[in-house]
């Protein structure tokens, strides 16, 4: 078969005709059939374009919405890696005010070691509190050895029993020192237990100076669907990384706690929450933190969170 | 029946003349008024909490409050969970599903259960530098298999869990809900139904729920309230209607009459809720109340306009005699009912109190609206010039009865005299009693309940003793020791089943972290610091910090001790709560710190005591007032002390036959005898007015007498036979005290109206001096 050329020019009728000409079995005139085949293509083409071009366009859209994902882990990398000084020691005054607005009030030294992924000894993060304050529980310990991947080793010093003690099955959501807060909120969170997804990523916080920062707005959930809080919206600054706000919710999906920062200073180099306060709506109890004094970089050693050193007397 | 009246002179006259011109706008007014109102008449909203029975002002009520202030959650919900082995390990298992799908229900505060709970014990040696681990650790891990051989020894073993949350017998799971106390009022019913689903949900074959517990007592009552409306308010409309039809035989008439004490009804109910009263299990007896009450004054009237018509008179002429003729007694009538009623507003007890303000009102707005409406509605129904024949039924009867009266009058008051000695003496059985358990039938789930939770658990009752002093001052340990001390004492109270205070919360902590101690013997540290520093470790976590929140104040001023008991009448539970009392005071006298024994137990046993006081107040208010009213209207001494002796009579005849019968004065009949009083004096005073007026007329004595135990003996049976019968079908209710209340009513209604057509007439004949028709025409 030859293919029979003709040269008017138009696309369409030259399209039509090469195909007439390869689908004719004769030269010379294409069939009825093939004229209406050749249509019906021409018009299918007409209807398919505009689809998968419309098509193509939402994937493009839908692949950047994706893209929160990856992206609020990466906020969350960047909460969870920000300089917070090798090691700490931070003194710190709480008031806990109950449902009647009492307030009660505790003062207390923090020492902390940042621990590496791939200790020998399997220790993340040290910590070591220590209260001064009421009298009645001067020198009263808790040391806080966490373990990545299991519950976190904690020993309590009492200085009425001159004992130490392994206190074992508590987890990372437990009160902080019998405050609002948890030890998680006050050491942050282990990156992994948790899905994060970005909200906003052009929020913007207004600190209590009334100057409004550029923030990332951020959920995470917790993988362990169980756990007393499984999950929390934080406003995260965009220039240090520092959670400013919280909304923490429980089990129910009921707000119930409520975080704010109301003092950020740089210390050393390292951003710190000078002042917060916690709000427990469920429980109408409020937590307030004022940190005293921050030191970082100070030389702690791994040693300085021993069972013994947990028993040295208070400074 | 006296003639119309051929012209209208006095005050009473022109009254009766200003009512007629204005009688259209003044009927249009009621309707409209009556439907304005009838949104406001939503019965639904109730509230059956103990604490609704209590005025805000009452200082038991405010030592109550103090407490739910300091310590919220003292109002729970109990779920016993009864199979054959709690701790079978699907047991366990579906305990643990139930209690965290519970910890999701909206405005659920805390889920104590086995598989909620945590323990303290002492882990092994590991080395020698310590003494071994405070193992922390949830009973039921929260997740993963179950170890069901250890949460059993552990359970058992524990004795703030054994006999709390888990039966001795290992056979009955309790899980104890405690809620936000803002909110959960206003949606305790869909709560408490989303509990029962997630809980039938997960139950495992062969187990069985079971609720109690404060507010699932409170929201029975309100169902039973809600149900016993939709369930009787139907028949006693029904007995209305068909009695109002058989008195009648007109179609007319009895829609008239039914819409005019509907219209008496919204106004009562409307005004009610509009003063800002709400209804619980006591007070949504008022509309069936004023319903009943309201049909006595429009029969009344009803029967005097058609005789009216019927003896010649045109409609101006019959409405204007009927309300000349009648607005006396029916307002002295309605007023002493109204007295009688208002007599309750003395009770300490609130929801007595509001019943008693509600139902007062209730019958003086159906006066009002009666003698107006009901008259002008008249004008809408052709009268028949003969009298219907059942009419005649009851004629006979009345003729006989006072007959019977007037022949042998000193035999009538002799077996009358008899008789009430017989019944009255009843009176020396009656006792005061306040048991809600027992209120509802063997059978009920409520009944059933709490025997399963009184028999395997720590009962569903409970009271607080709550201690305050200086801050710090309750964790000293002098006052940790004292309140060891007085927890033992208390649980050696005959009906209390388990103490849990401060002091056991120390010891929890104590007795791992000092095990050398407890072998010594010394299960309570006696370092004051110590003491603190193990609250201290207590509230490092998040359940511990809310548990220790529950039983003591942050600053150390305010602690309570728990005291759960087995159901009980109100008076066993009021002798352990003053003894209660008694021991509190004498431990810590002189300590600084002041006991108070308080909680749900104290108010249900103070109810008690208030029902005696307020029986004796009120009854003695409604009689001072009822026959002052009485001696006002008759403007006779004579008169007035006859009108007591038929109207004590029914009063006597309900106390006695309530000793006899075993009813105990409760909430609910302690109403009785004052309303008693106030109701049955209607029908006196219908019967002297007319029996005076007969005798002015001419009449000789028995004529009167004749005529007026026809005439109002025949309105007071009718208004009897219908009270009797729609107050009787209160007695179907599956509530106790509604059948007992519709029951003694009935009753009074019943002896009321044979007092009135057998005692006054004899009475009458037997003090001639006093009441004889021609000594009446000589004064």
């Amino acid at each position: 078969m030859r293919l029979k050329l003709r040269d008017d020019g138009h696309p369409f009728q030259y399209l039509q005709t090469r195909l007439e000409a390869t689908s004719s079995r004769r030269d010379g005139e294409p069939s009825q059939f093939q004229a209406r085949l050749v249509k019906f293509f021409l018009v299918l083409i007409l209807l398919i374009v505009p689809g998968a071009l419309s098509f193509l366009l939402s994937a493009e859209e839908s692949s950047q919405a994706s893209n929160t994902t990856p992206m609020g882990d990466w906020v969350a990398r960047q909460v969870d890696a920000r300089d917070t000084g090798r090691d700490a020691v931070i003194a710190m005054r709480m008031r806990l005010f109950d449902r009647q607005g009492r307030q009660r009030e505790r003062t207390l030294e923090m020492q902390s070691l940042r621990g590496t992924a791939a200790a020998a000894d399997g220790i993340g993060d040290r910590v070591l509190l220590r209260f001064s304050y009421p009298n009645d529980i001067r020198g009263t310990g808790l040391l806080v050895l966490e373990r990545p991947g299991r519950d976190d080793d904690r020993y309590l010093y009492l200085p009425a029993l001159g004992r130490v003690r392994r206190i074992a099955g508590a987890e990372r959501q437990e009160s902080f020192a019998g405050s609002d807060l948890s030890y998680e909120e006050i050491g942050g969170r282990a990156l992994e237990d948790y899905t994060y997804e970005l909200l906003d990523a052009k929020a913007t916080w207004t600190a209590p100076d009334g100057r409004t920062h550029a923030a990332y707005r951020l959920r995470s959930i917790a993988k362990d669907a169980s756990l007393t809080y499984p999950a929390a919206v934080s406003t995260v600054r965009a220039d240090n990384f520092v959670v400013v706000q919280a909304e923490v919710f429980d089990r129910r999906g009921t707000r119930a706690k409520q975080y704010q920062v109301r003092r950020l200073e740089q210390i050393s180099g390292v951003w710190t929450v000078m002042e917060a306060v916690m709000s427990h709506e469920v429980d109408r109890t409020r937590t307030e933190l004022v940190v005293t004094t921050a030191r970082y970089n100070t030389g702690l050693s791994p040693e300085a969170f021993s069972r013994r050193a947990l028993e040295q007397p208070a400074r | 029946m006296s003639r119309p009246p051929s012209g209208l002179s006095g005050a009473a006259d022109r009254f009766t003349a200003w009512l007629w011109h204005w009688r259209r706008l003044l009927a249009i007014l009621s309707v409209l008024g009556a439907c304005s109102l009838a949104p406001l008449a939503d019965i639904r909203t109730l509230d059956n909490d103990i604490s609704a029975w209590f005025h805000q002002d009452d200082p038991v009520f405010q030592d109550y409050e103090r407490l739910k202030k300091e310590f919220p959650g003292s109002r729970t919900l109990i779920v016993a969970i009864d199979s054959a082995d709690a701790f079978a390990p699907a047991m366990l298992e579906a305990l643990r599903t139930i209690s965290a799908e519970i910890e999701q229900v909206d405005a659920v505060r805390r889920v104590q259960s086995l598989a909620t709970a945590n323990v303290v014990r002492l882990g092994p040696v590991d080395d020698g530098e310590s003494e071994g681990d405070l193992l922390v650790e949830p009973l039921v891990p929260r997740n993963g298999p179950i170890d069901a051989a250890t949460v059993r020894r552990t359970a058992l073993g524990d004795r703030m869990l054994a006999g709390d949350l888990v039966s001795t017998s290992g056979r009955v799971l309790a899980v104890v809900v405690s809620f936000d106390e803002a909110r959960i009022d206003a949606i305790r019913s869909a709560v408490l139904d989303d509990i029962r689903a997630r809980v039938s949900r997960h139950l495992p074959a062969g187990a069985t729920a079971h609720y109690n517990g404060s507010l699932e007592i409170s929201e029975t009552y309100n169902r039973v309230t809600l149900r016993n409306q939709v369930l009787f308010t139907p028949p006693i409309l029904l007995i209305v209607i068909g009695a109002l039809w058989v008195m009648f035989r007109s179609v007319r008439l009895t829609v008239l009459t039914v819409f005019a004490v509907l219209v008496s009804t919204l106004w009562t109910v409307g005004l009610y809720m509009w003063a800002g009263y709400g209804f619980n299990i006591l007070t949504s007896m008022l509309p069936p109340l004023v319903l009943v009450l309201a049909i006595a004054d429009d029969v009344h009237i009803i029967q005097h306009y058609t005789q009216c018509r019927r003896e010649g008179a045109d409609h101006e002429g019959a409405w204007k005699h009927t309300v000349r003729h009648l607005i006396t007694p029916l307002f002295a009538a309605s007023g002493t009912t109204a007295l009688g009623l208002l007599s309750l507003a003395t009770s300490p007890v609130d929801a007595v109190r509001t019943f008693g303000m509600g139902a007062a009102l209730g019958v003086m707005v159906d006066f009002v609206i009666s003698i107006v409406l009901m008259p002008t509605l008249l004008a809408f129904v052709p009268v028949a010039a003969t009298p219907p024949p059942q009419a005649r039924w009851l004629l006979g009867p009345m003729r006989a009865i006072g007959r019977l009266s007037t022949a042998q009058p000193a035999r009538v008051v002799l077996v009358a005299a008899l008789l009430l000695l017989v019944v009255g003496s009843g009176l020396l059985r009656l006792r005061v009693d306040t048991n809600h358990v027992a209120f509802f039938k063997d059978g009920h789930p409520v009944h059933d309940s709490a025997e399963l939770m009184d028999r395997e658990l720590a009962g569903i009752y409970s009271f607080q003793v709550m201690l305050e002093g200086p801050p710090e001052s309750l964790r000293s340990p002098d006052a940790i020791r004292r309140i060891d001390a007085l927890g033992q004492q208390l649980g050696q109270l005959g009906h209390v089943k388990k103490v849990i205070g401060l002091s056991d919360y120390v010891a929890r902590v104590h007795e791992p972290l000092a095990p050398a101690d407890v072998r010594a013997g010394k299960r309570l540290p006696t370092d004051g610091d110590l003491i603190s520093q193990e609250l201290f470790v207590f509230g490092l976590s998040e359940d511990g910090r809310r548990e220790l929140e529950s039983v003591v104040s942050t600053d150390y001023s305010r602690t309570q001790i728990m005291v759960k008991l087995a159901s009980m009448s109100s008076d066993e539970a009021f002798t352990e709560v003053e003894e209660a009392e008694r021991l509190s005071r004498a431990m810590f006298a002189g300590t600084g710190i002041t006991p108070t024994v308080t909680g749900a137990g104290r108010l249900f046993a103070t109810l008690d005591h208030y029902l005696v006081t307020s029986q004796v107040w009120s009854f003695g208010t409604a009689f001072v007032s009822v026959f002052g009213v009485i001696f006002l209207v008759f403007r006779s001494f004579r008169f007035g002390v006859l009108a007591i002796v038929p109207n004590l009579v029914p009063v006597l005849v309900v106390l006695g036959a309530m000793g006899w019968l075993d009813i105990s004065m409760n909430v609910a009949t302690v109403m009785v005898a004052s309303i008693a009083l106030g109701v049955v004096d209607d029908d006196t005073i219908h019967f002297i007015s007319r029996y005076r007026r007969e005798a002015r007329n001419g009449r000789t004595t028995d004529q009167a007498i004749a005529i007026a135990t026809e005439e109002e003996g025949r309105a007071s049976l009718t208004t009897a036979i219908i009270n009797t019968l729609a107050f009787s079908v209160l007695l179907l209710s599956d509530y106790r005290p509604s059948g007992w209340f519709g029951g003694l009513l009935a009753l009074t209604m019943a002896v009321a109206f044979l007092a009135e057509v057998f005692l006054l007439p004899a009475m009458i004949k037997l003090l001639p001096r006093w009441f004889a028709a021609e000594h009446l025409r000589h004064a």
